[in-house]
């Protein structure tokens, strides 16, 4: 036994000592390459693994085209590469994807002055370290880099309320998915919603977000009947289920007893 | 005379059922200083009939095909009536019955059980273990989430690590080079058939073999003696025993109730406790979720590949360990059962735990 037992005594010594061996994570060529390097061409990478395109999968290629998976060919126009836009040219760079966003942005007050140094994505959203939008964007500090505030402040004002809302439904959506609901199309709904509510602001026309907000505000209030209905249905599932693990309980703590008298029996 | 009094006078002159009572139920006497451990096997026996009614209602409803396994569970989950507690009822069992077969087999660990002639239970209850992972290893991927998806893919990709015919057993484990339609196909029929006609023979073995030797005597108190072993086959007897029925079934029935109530509790206040993100995403071949991690109770396997420079190391010392466990009756020969009396293997045994806890915490984290 004093055999067996050393022999488990030092599996587990050894088991301890030993220095793991982690693997590197894949990275795009692009990655590999620039995350290498110092000052403006690596400072890049790292604003952006800090950023909303990193954490969902949107890499270098995806706005600036070329092959991530040829080192040679990465940065060659014919395999797609359009390198740096001008800064006029931005708002058509990131309107590739974000379509109702850009032309809002561009049939609204910022848009039309963007000739004359008006404010245009990056100026606002960053262009490597994007961070999800917020109401945090619209603030005193960096509106009034260009202009004065009022308007802003105005605008941020009629947004709270929506902001809010869809900030707990999306809250209330993503814990109903994880209990195993099926909320895609609430989901589907909510992202229609933001979009249009996203599109709205960045017209930066006052009376116009406070008419569209309520309707997006109608539309969201559907989903809250729809989320409040399954919060019913959880509640009374958990109150039934309190009933039964009660009684459980009870039936243990009675079968105890019982076996209480039995042991007595067995030593009298 | 009353009905039920009449019944069984009915079916006791054709089968003798009173006799099959007293003999196997009331006359069926257990050591006097039984514990609490000894219930694990009742509740195990519970949790697997548990297993057993809830899967045949999930097979009603799930469809084992990699277009529509997922939209099937998540049907179960919000169309089925009461399909989310079957389904919450068999994921959140398989998780307690592996917490039971953990406390089952270090109760017998503890308390040296395996000793006295008792290899074969012993063996018998360690390759059911084994089962029981692997039930829980292919149940993984039927909902084909994008939990299911890649943790098969990483726990099929550790056998590549066997030498020289490390692929081929990768490609007969999946039915081809990648997790597809075919390891579905595969992993639902063993899931469903194979795996469970093998437990439950295995189930009947192993009570067969606990009858047939006879309890185990719990190994404490000053009176404790070891019986001596004769050089011929012998039932352990405990005459002046506990009889089984009702004396201390009523203590299985309470253990079984509180093992319930538990699995309940998680069910209604913690539904979420063994269910990632990733277990409610269809699967996606062509996104590697981040930080994909195998069930709680593979965590040390996982981590313990990771901290060897190769995986065949980390896959031999697993083998190792486990061949050693399997085979623990036969090496440790000693007759001392009692544990103030081995300290060596108390501490080795503490050790062994802390150990299991330890890597799989950094695998957790790692």
């Amino acid at each position: 036994m004093i055999r067996t037992s050393t022999q488990l005594f030092l599996l587990a010594v050894l088991s301890l000592c030993l220095v793991p061996a982690l693997a590197p994570a894949a990275d795009t060529v692009c990655l590999q390459c620039h995350g290498g390097l110092d000052g403006r061409l690596g400072d890049p990478v790292d604003a952006w693994r800090t950023s909303v395109h990193a954490e969902n999968d949107i890499s270098c290629h995806d706005c600036h085209g070329g092959d991530p998976t040829d080192m040679a060919m990465a940065m060659s126009p014919e395999r797609g590469f359009i390198g740096v836009p001008e800064y006029t040219e931005v708002p058509d760079f990131c309107g590739r994807c974000h379509v109702g966003v850009a032309k809002a942005y561009k049939a609204g007050a910022h848009g039309q002055a963007i000739d004359r140094g008006g404010a245009q994505c990056v100026v606002c959203h960053s262009n490597h370290a994007i961070q999800p939008a917020s109401l945090d964007m619209i603030n005193e500090k960096d509106c009034t880099r260009c202009h004065s505030y009022e308007r802003a402040a105005l605008i941020r004002l009629a947004l709270v309320e929506t902001d809010t809302m869809i900030k707990n439904v999306e809250q209330d959506l993503d814990k109903l998915h994880r209990l195993g609901f099926a909320v895609d199309d609430m989901q589907g709904t909510l992202f229609n919603q933001r979009n249009i509510f996203h599109r709205t602001f960045h017209g930066v026309d006052v009376e116009r977000v406070r008419a569209e907000t309520g309707d997006v505000q109608a539309a969201l209030g559907k989903i809250k009947d729809k989320i409040d209905t399954i919060k019913t249905t959880l509640g009374q599932r958990k109150l039934w289920g309190s009933v039964v693990i009660g009684l459980i309980v009870l039936a243990g703590i009675v079968f105890l007893l019982i076996r209480k008298s039995y042991e007595e029996d067995e030593h009298s | 005379m009353q009905p039920v009094k009449w019944l069984v006078e009915f079916v006791d002159v054709r089968l003798g059922i009173k006799e099959i009572y007293q003999k196997e139920l009331k006359g069926y006497l257990l050591p006097r200083k039984v514990n609490v451990w000894y219930t694990l096997g009742a509740v195990l026996l519970t949790l697997f009939t548990i297993q057993i009614i809830t899967g045949i209602l999930l097979l009603m409803f799930y469809v084992p095909d990699a277009e529509k396994a997922y939209a099937s569970v998540e049907a179960i989950m919000n169309d089925v009536p009461f399909g989310w507690l079957f389904r919450m009822l068999h994921v959140v069992g398989a998780n307690v019955i592996v917490i039971a077969l953990l406390m089952h087999m270090l109760s017998v660990l503890f308390m040296n059980s395996y000793k006295g002639r008792r290899e074969f239970t012993w063996l018998t209850g360690f390759i059911l273990f084994n089962l029981a992972m692997g039930l829980c290893l292919t149940g993984y991927l039927l909902p084909w989430s994008q939990l299911s998806f890649w943790a098969t893919t990483v726990a099929t990709d550790a056998a590549g690590a066997i030498p020289l015919v490390g692929d081929q057993v990768v490609e007969f484990l999946r039915g081809g080079p990648t997790v597809d339609n075919q390891t579905l196909g595969r992993f639902f029929a063993l899931h469903v058939v194979g795996m469970p006609l093998v437990l439950l023979g295995l189930i009947g073995l192993h009570l067969f073999c606990v009858k047939r030797r006879g309890i185990s005597t719990p190994p404490f108190g000053e009176d404790y003696r070891e019986p001596q072993e004769m050089p011929f086959f012998e039932h352990e007897k405990h005459p002046g025993g506990i009889p089984f029925f009702p004396n201390y079934f009523v203590k299985d029935a309470a253990v079984i109730a509180f093992f319930m109530a538990f699995m309940l509790a998680i069910i209604f206040y913690a539904p979420g406790l063994f269910f990632p993100e990733t277990a409610f995403q269809r699967a996606d071949p062509f996104v590697t979720p981040p930080h994909i991690k195998p069930e709680w109770y593979f965590l040390w396997a996982y981590q313990t590949l990771k901290i060897f420079p190769s995986k065949i190391i980390g896959l031999g010392v697993q083998v190792a360990f486990m061949t050693f466990l399997a085979l623990l009756p036969f090496i440790d020969r000693s007759r001392e059962r009692r544990p103030a009396k081995r300290p060596l293997f108390v501490t080795c045994y503490v050790l062994g735990i802390l150990l299991f806890v330890a890597i799989s915490i950094w695998g957790h984290y790692s």
